[in-house]
């Protein structure tokens, strides 16, 4: 058996301590020394045996931390376990970092224990509104070797970012900023990664935009890195998402097909075919130097170039700074833009900003003044019907959601958007939200007899995003460009699927549940994207790909479908290739190199064989 | 419509439009009051509904509000609407017809004819769309569920008759009408419709002198149009305290969409928005509720102690969930 080390830095006295049967590297499991009391911080995410929790990495930027979180359906998890080494024995003080999911005047819908060798702490987890350090009391150590385990109480999705056992009483603090240094202290951590890498080209967000970008520049000799916060490829194509990919293929059919997916209902499990087809495909490139479950944490510009993008392991904590001469923002969220200080919009424009009116459905489609009713995110969900009748729980504390609204599966409109929640900074919420109209839903169904032997089956705990941040580039896609149908000089992308854009059903009628839209289309022909949508104004080696490229709310509209985005995907791995070969930037295969640049791209639409 | 019928007493034909479908040509009528006040559109069509290669008239009398929207028909007894192999509709049928009339974003909007079955006539249960591309089962589901069993062909033909050309049609007839005093017949009157279309025209400098109608149609109407005025009404009519009190007393009636664009106008309304918004904050969403508190962080001298003791209560309120929030800001305040 391999035996790892876990460094402790703490009062730079670089002790180690042997921490046996631990498979990788756990920088965030520390335990150190500080004067005469003994304390240690276990990452939740990085226990070794997680059972039936899951690492939810989703919410880093807002909480602090990915976290695990029980998502049994009703059924409470395998416990989660983990074996740590103590240095002292003695009582220690044991805190967790949770939260009451639904705080109300019901029981908290995710309460869970922490057993300590064997024996569990009476307190119950999980109680407090917001991300705080619950106190579950005190254990005494009485072995050097301790094994932790979390006790999941009811399957409905509690949640555990760390545990911190200390013998002080001092507890450890809540506020998200002091604890980000208390965090970065107690790991050790230096500023910079201690890794560094270097590759030709960093995507960041492995969707089918970030998927399509890395084939299409590794096909070419490209050296690349694309790094995603998954296990699996795909986003919200992927078969943990479970979206069918919508739109043509432009120019790139042999490349998204190898990463696309078959018209199955949202939702459907069928998903899983496409996943295996996916990750096959994109992992057979030699070039291509995949990092799954890494999420990046920030992106650093100097004089309007990107010298590197850190991440971390979304379960060891490990850290790496990628290094190269161009990036790609394929996050969906424009995470690498907006640290780096991109331009970027968010929310709906007024209907004058880009002359976007649309008479038919006024300020349904587009306002008069700016505002944030945005598209909304989905959580799909599906059911199975067994032979024998199955029991699914009260869900007191779903009902402020779902009222007497009953259902059996969910579809693209169960979505949820409301002018005081943001995409991206409450996108736990939204996701919480949605979990209680699926939970309640479901919960409203089982009481007819129709319906006594289905069971849910399937509920996604990843949020589906449509709408975020919008990265501004040399040119905004607007509602203009397809209602012209503008053929630009550098269209790279093309798309003939209706604009598409959604509202919240209650918006028009008050009595109709918060989680449900409605979509309203523009029919079109065939429009054009150019390829000045696709790389920043102001950061000059910054690509965009994918939901969050160059354009308008109504311009997103349309070509926020995966076939599409990842149109816009390939668009830039070819742009990437022309850029090394120039050693130039994105904005001069447009100035300069477009002949070139539109040739490689016509050469894709046909088999290479 | 309420009682509009009765007020007809004038019937004038203002334009044509032709079926791009049948190329048939259908006049559209515009009935008035014995004064002259425009009420309703009107039009007899007689359109082409097929079934098993045979082709009959389906009679119908539709009614238009002013903006277009549909709001009625009228069938003669005698010549029934038909559905597959032209049974006749029943009460049922034609309630549901008019049910899928109503619906402007029908699932039937952006679909051809040709889309839906393989070929025309087929009944609904038939055809079961199992054959049809690029229709999701959501759609497929949704279109079953809007459309009269067996007619799919009629309520086709009828909702995009009723939602076509007509609409853009009478549009452009208003405008060609309209004036301010037809615009106050449509803000003071109690259709939603009628009232939105009156905001929408009201220069934001007229607000104050309607301001006891907007207020009404606040209390009442759909969050759009509720955050619609939000948006619209001018700063200076929000300084007035009695105009404040108003809109604030409301809080707790209206939604959600419409708090939170409350509590984002209370930092520049009168003071009295934020004393009656602070007897309301354990009623406010986590985000809507610190969106409330920065405005004291803002303007500490706004912190009232009427506010300051509403919150006090609120943060011992045990059923707050976010008693916590008013709690730390509270005590970041000592």
């Amino acid at each position: 058996m391999k035996e790892h080390y876990i460094m402790n830095r703490t009062n730079n006295s670089m002790a180690f301590y042997k921490a046996k049967k631990v498979m990788l590297l756990a920088m965030s499991l520390i335990i150190f020394s500080q004067a005469r009391a003994q304390q240690v911080l276990i990452e939740a995410e990085s226990f070794i045996d997680k059972g039936g929790w899951v690492v939810d990495p989703q919410f880093v930027e807002q909480m602090g931390s990915p976290y695990l979180m029980a998502h049994g359906l009703g059924v409470p998890v395998k416990n989660a376990s983990t074996e740590i080494q103590f240095k002292k024995k003695g009582t220690y003080h044991v805190w967790v970092r949770t939260k009451n999911w639904v705080p109300g005047d019901w029981e908290a819908p995710g309460r869970f224990r922490v057993m300590i060798n064997g024996k569990e702490l009476k307190t119950t987890l999980g109680t407090m509104p917001g991300w705080s350090w619950e106190y579950a009391g005190t254990t005494a150590v009485k072995s050097k070797k301790v094994e932790i385990e979390l006790v999941d109480l009811t399957g409905f999705n509690g949640r555990c970012d760390a545990i911190y056992l200390s013998q002080s009483e001092e507890q450890p603090p809540n506020d998200i900023k002091e604890l980000a240094v208390w965090r970065q202290t107690k790991l050790g951590e230096t500023t910079a990664p201690e890794k560094e890498e270097t590759y030709d080209l960093v995507i960041t967000g492995g969707g089918l935009a970030g998927c399509a970008a890395a084939i299409a520049a590794a096909e070419q000799g490209l050296k690349v890195a694309l790094i995603h916060d998954r296990p699996l490829l795909g986003g919200n194509a992927s078969s943990e998402i479970r979206v069918h990919t919508l739109g043509i293929y432009g120019k790139f059919e042999r490349i998204l097909k190898m990463i696309d997916t078959e018209h199955y209902p949202n939702g459907s499990s069928e998903a899983k075919i496409d996943q295996e087809k996916r990750d096959r495909n994109v992992k057979s490139f030699k070039n291509i130097s995949l990092f799954l479950n890494w999420r990046a944490y920030d992106a650093v510009a100097k004089d309007n170039l990107i010298q590197y993008v850190d991440a971390r392991h979304t379960a060891t904590g490990e850290r790496i700074r990628f290094k190269a001469p161009r990036f790609v923002d394929s996050t969906g969220d424009g995470w690498i833009g907006f640290w780096a200080g991109a331009e970027f919009s968010y929310g709906r424009e007024s209907v004058d900003t880009y002359g976007e009116a649309w008479d038919v459905w006024g300020e349904l489609w587009s306002p008069e003044e700016a505002d944030d009713f945005v598209m909304g995110s989905s959580v799909l969900w599906q059911t199975e019907v067994l032979k024998q009748p199955q029991i699914f729980p009260e869900v007191p504390w779903a009902r402020e959601v779902a009222g007497d609204h009953s259902a059996i599966a969910g579809e693209w409109y169960w979505e949820f958007s409301r002018n005081d929640l943001h995409q991206i900074h409450d996108a736990e919420e939204i996701r919480d939200h949605m979990l209680r109209a699926i939970f309640g839903s479901f919960a409203n169904a089982k009481k007819l007899e129709e319906n006594k032997n289905h069971k849910l089956q399937w509920v996604s705990y990843l949020v589906g995003k449509r709408e975020s941040r919008r990265l501004v580039g040399d040119h905004i896609f607007t509602f203009k460009d397809v209602q012209e149908y503008t053929k630009f000089p550098d269209s790279v992308v093309m798309e003939i699927r209706e604009i598409d854009v959604h509202f919240q059903r209650n918006l028009r009628d008050a009595s109709q549940p918060d989680f449900l839209s409605k979509a309203i289309f523009y029919k079109t022909d065939k429009y054009y994207i150019p390829y000045r949508s696709l790389y920043s104004k102001n950061i000059n080696n910054l690509f965009m790909a994918g939901r969050n490229f160059s354009c308008s709310h109504i311009g997103l509209g349309g070509p926020r479908v995966m076939r599409t985005t990842g149109q816009m995907g390939a668009a830039v791995g070819f742009a990437a290739v022309l850029c090394k070969k120039y050693n130039v930037n994105p904005r001069e295969i447009y100035t300069n190199h477009l002949k070139e640049y539109m040739e490689l791209i016509e050469s894709q639409q046909w088999p290479e064989n | 419509m309420n009682d509009e019928w009765e007020e007809v007493s004038k019937d004038m034909e203002v334009f044509t439009v032709t079926n791009k479908d049948t190329l048939i040509n259908h006049n559209i009528r515009l009935l008035s009051t014995k004064e002259g006040y425009p009420r309703l559109f009107f039009a007899d069509l007689e359109t082409p509904v097929c079934a098993d290669g045979e082709c009959r008239l389906a009679k119908i009398k539709i009614y238009w509000n002013l903006l277009g929207n549909y709001v009625g028909y009228g069938i003669d007894p005698d010549e029934p609407l038909t559905k597959f192999e032209h049974d006749p509709f029943d009460k049922e049928d034609y309630a549901k017809l008019h049910a899928l009339l109503l619906d402007d974003n029908s699932v039937l909007r952006n679909r051809e004819m040709s889309e839906l079955v393989d070929e025309v006539p087929v009944s609904i249960s038939k055809a079961d769309f199992g054959a049809v591309d690029g229709i999701s089962s959501a759609t497929k589901k949704e279109i079953k569920e809007s459309v009269v069993q067996g007619g799919l062909y009629s309520c086709y033909t009828l909702w995009h008759l009723v939602h076509g050309e007509v609409k853009k049609n009478i549009s452009a007839y208003l405008q060609s009408i309209y004036t301010d005093s037809l615009n106050n017949y449509l803000l003071y009157s109690d259709y939603e419709d009628y009232q939105y279309y009156g905001l929408k025209k009201l220069p934001k400098e007229a607000f104050e002198k309607h301001f006891e109608q907007v207020i009404r149609i606040f209390e009442k109407t759909q969050p759009l149009i509720r955050t619609y005025i939000l948006k619209k009404i001018p700063n200076n009519i929000l300084e007035d305290r009695n105009n404040t009190e108003q809109f604030y007393r409301l809080f707790s009636r209206t939604d959600i969409n419409t708090k939170t664009q409350l509590v984002k106008k209370a930092g520049s309304a009168h003071l009295i928005a934020l004393e009656i918004l602070s007897g309301f904050s354990s009623e406010m969403t986590k985000n809507q509720l610190k969106l409330y508190l920065e405005i004291f962080n803002e303007n500490p001298e706004n912190l009232t102690p009427l506010i300051k003791s509403n919150l006090l209560e609120a943060a011992r309120s045990e059923k707050y969930a976010y008693n916590y929030l008013i709690k730390e800001f509270l005590n970041n305040k000592e």
